[in-house]
């Protein structure tokens, strides 16, 4: 034990002589006494949890639709969708999926949601990627269809949005219905590799047919019109919160020969017309099968009714036009307007540049010579172009086989967009 | 003497209970609070606070079995509390006419040997720094461990150990130096 050790322990051994003095507890004791007695209730930690737990069941209960309504909502997608959509995600009408698969670049592909019902099914996804996407390649992701038991769903349309940074694209993919009896659903999309080549992928995810939204109406039209070159028949109306699809059947000769001649039908709902979203036809065995896509109908319907404005028509008008004597004005051929703008002769054959309404198709088109009649051989350049008198005309040009200078332009007939004035009534409950 | 059960008894409000546990060991509340007063009259002052505080806080004690560590670190801070509110130095030339007096009824032994001894340590003391002195004085004199000695000053045990390690240390080689004279 060296010294300092030592000192230490006699120190120690000092100290421990010390006692307290004998008045300490008296002190002590009359020291407590001068505090005042506690309250020795104490509120045990179970009854502040508990406590604490109901104020947060109160807040929670009470405010119960709010954490339902954001529970339910996909969110994210306020920008992307709009009107009808919009509505029905805020009502939180869709079902979250939340399934996510890696793409072959390293882009994310979450699957967020779905909205189904009879009419069709809103696939809502995200793309993300921090480094970036390329959204130049176009096809670098193409939703295919959907797929599970007694589904086999194309896609029929969709819209997607990036955002700034280019790092992220939230889109809705809206594909033809799925079957009620799909419990799992499987979606099928193209990818592109190098070289031009393309390969499927697909990520699967519980589909609950249970949350599909129910169809509002559906029902049989059966209600055939007449019309210049045939009849069409609206087979059925079916009405989902979503989307409003009429089908039928056309058989009409000269249907093709206008750009959109479903366009003018109308779907008036409580005496005001509904959006057309879409539509489309295909030629089947026995004629042309067609349905068109108008918006949700209101939810408190009074009237409905299937107006055909205008459908493709056409007019007999055997005109005969000097081509001798060009000017400015316009020939009217029963109401629609046509411009010749101008008449050559080239190695080519002859050329004649005319200018008509947008809706408008000449049928039997020849040029008379003092000799003979050319029939036309075909039409080129056609342009919408803004004429003299300051409205846009379709533009075109039309060929003849002959080099000789024709004298008369002979017209047989028009096809066009008709007005007609034909409604159906249907019944709403 | 079941010291968890009297510190369970004092925390639902029973003063004899408290008082029953610092009884039991009062030397070393003493002791303690002696070292850091200087005094009888002010390490009584110091454990009456702390008896005060104790009573008001032994809610907050978590761990019965820790009972006497915590009520020393609470004595060692009402004490210096105290220090703090006198701004009061203890000079060495004061502790021999004060502890003569009033530590002289306090001793069994010879007042003289003893007081002689405690100026001597105090003498040493004065070697190393004030936070090495608090931890050797704790280490050696009160018997006191790491642990609380730690608690006692709030910093850690291998602080705790390395203060004292280096003031031995310094200690030692000051001996040294004055034996070489």
């Amino acid at each position: 034990m060296n010294n300092v050790e030592k000192r230490l322990a006699e120190a120690k051994k000092h100290i421990d002589s010390i006692t307290a003095p004998e008045e300490l507890e008296m002190r002590l004791r009359s020291a407590l006494n001068t505090t005042t007695p506690k309250n020795t209730k104490r509120i045990a930690p179970i009854w502040k949890v508990a406590a604490v737990a109901l104020f947060f069941m109160v807040i929670v209960g009470y405010h119960y639709n709010a954490f339902a309504f954001y529970g339910k909502k996909l969110l994210g997608f306020d920008e992307v969708i709009n009107g009808t959509l919009k509505e029905l995600n805020d009502e939180g009408m869709g079902q979250i999926v939340e399934k996510k698969t890696e793409l072959i670049d390293g882009t994310d592909l979450i699957i967020n949601g779905m909205m189904t019902d009879a009419n069709q099914s809103i696939v809502y996804y995200t793309l993300t990627n921090p480094n970036g996407i390329d959204d130049r390649k176009s096809d670098f992701f193409r939703p295919a269809k959907v797929t599970g038991f007694l589904t086999n769903s194309a896609v029929v349309s969709g819209t997607s949005l990036m955002n700034e940074d280019h790092t992220e694209i939230k889109g809705t993919m809206s594909f033809e219905p799925v079957s009620p009896f799909s419990k799992k659903l499987t979606f099928h999309f193209w990818q592109h590799l190098q070289n031009n080549q393309m390969t499927e992928r697909s990520i699967s995810f519980p589909y609950n047919p249970n949350k599909a939204m129910q169809t509002e109406i559906k029902q049989s039209i059966k209600k055939t019109l007449k019309v210049d070159k045939g009849t069409i028949t609206f087979n059925s109306i079916t009405a989902t919160p979503t989307l409003t699809v009429i089908e039928g059947s056309l058989n009409v000769e000269n249907f093709d020969r206008v750009d959109f001649a479903l366009d003018g039908i109308e779907l008036i709902a409580n005496g005001s017309p509904i959006e057309v979203l879409g539509g489309g036809s295909q030629s089947s065995f026995n004629g042309i099968k067609f349905d068109i896509r108008y918006d949700s109908l209101p939810k408190e319907l009074y009237s409905l009714e299937l107006v055909m404005k205008e459908f493709v028509g056409y007019q007999m008008v055997k005109e005969k036009i000097s081509l001798a004597s060009m000017d400015d004005e316009p020939i009217t051929l029963d109401g629609k307007e046509l411009l010749v703008k101008d008449v050559s002769t080239t190695s080519e054959g002859v050329e004649i540049t005319i200018a008509t309404d947008d809706d408008v198709m000449l049928d039997g088109v020849s040029i008379e010579t003092k000799k003979e009649l050319t029939s036309l051989k075909t039409t080129v350049n056609q342009i919408k172009a803004k004429q003299k008198n300051g409205r846009v005309m379709k533009e075109r040009t039309l060929l003849f086989d002959t080099t000789v200078e024709p004298e008369y332009l002979l017209i047989e007939g028009i096809h066009y967009m008709k007005p007609y004035k034909n409604v159906i009534e249907i019944l709403v409950d | 003497m079941n010291v968890v059960r009297l510190v369970k008894k004092a925390k639902k409000g029973s003063k004899e209970a408290l008082l029953q546990l610092i009884m039991a060991e009062k030397d070393v509340y003493y002791k303690l609070a002696l070292t850091y007063m200087g005094n009888t009259h002010d390490a009584m002052d110091a454990m009456e606070e702390m008896i005060v505080r104790l009573y008001e806080k032994i809610d907050q004690l978590k761990k019965e079995e820790a009972f006497y560590r915590w009520s020393k670190t609470i004595l060692v801070n009402s004490c210096k509390t105290l220090l703090r509110k006198q701004k009061k130095l203890v000079l060495l030339d004061d502790w021999n006419t004060t502890n003569e007096r009033e530590l002289g009824h306090a001793l069994t032994r010879d007042p003289y040997i003893s007081s002689d001894q405690q100026m001597d340590i105090q003498e040493l003391l004065l070697h190393v720094n004030e936070q090495q002195k608090e931890a050797l004085q704790l280490k050696y004199l009160h018997d006191l461990d790491y642990q609380t000695i730690a608690d006692i000053t709030n910093v850690s045990i291998g602080t705790v150990k390395s203060r004292i390690f280096q003031g031995l240390k310094k200690l030692r080689d000051h001996y040294r130096g004055d034996v070489d004279e």
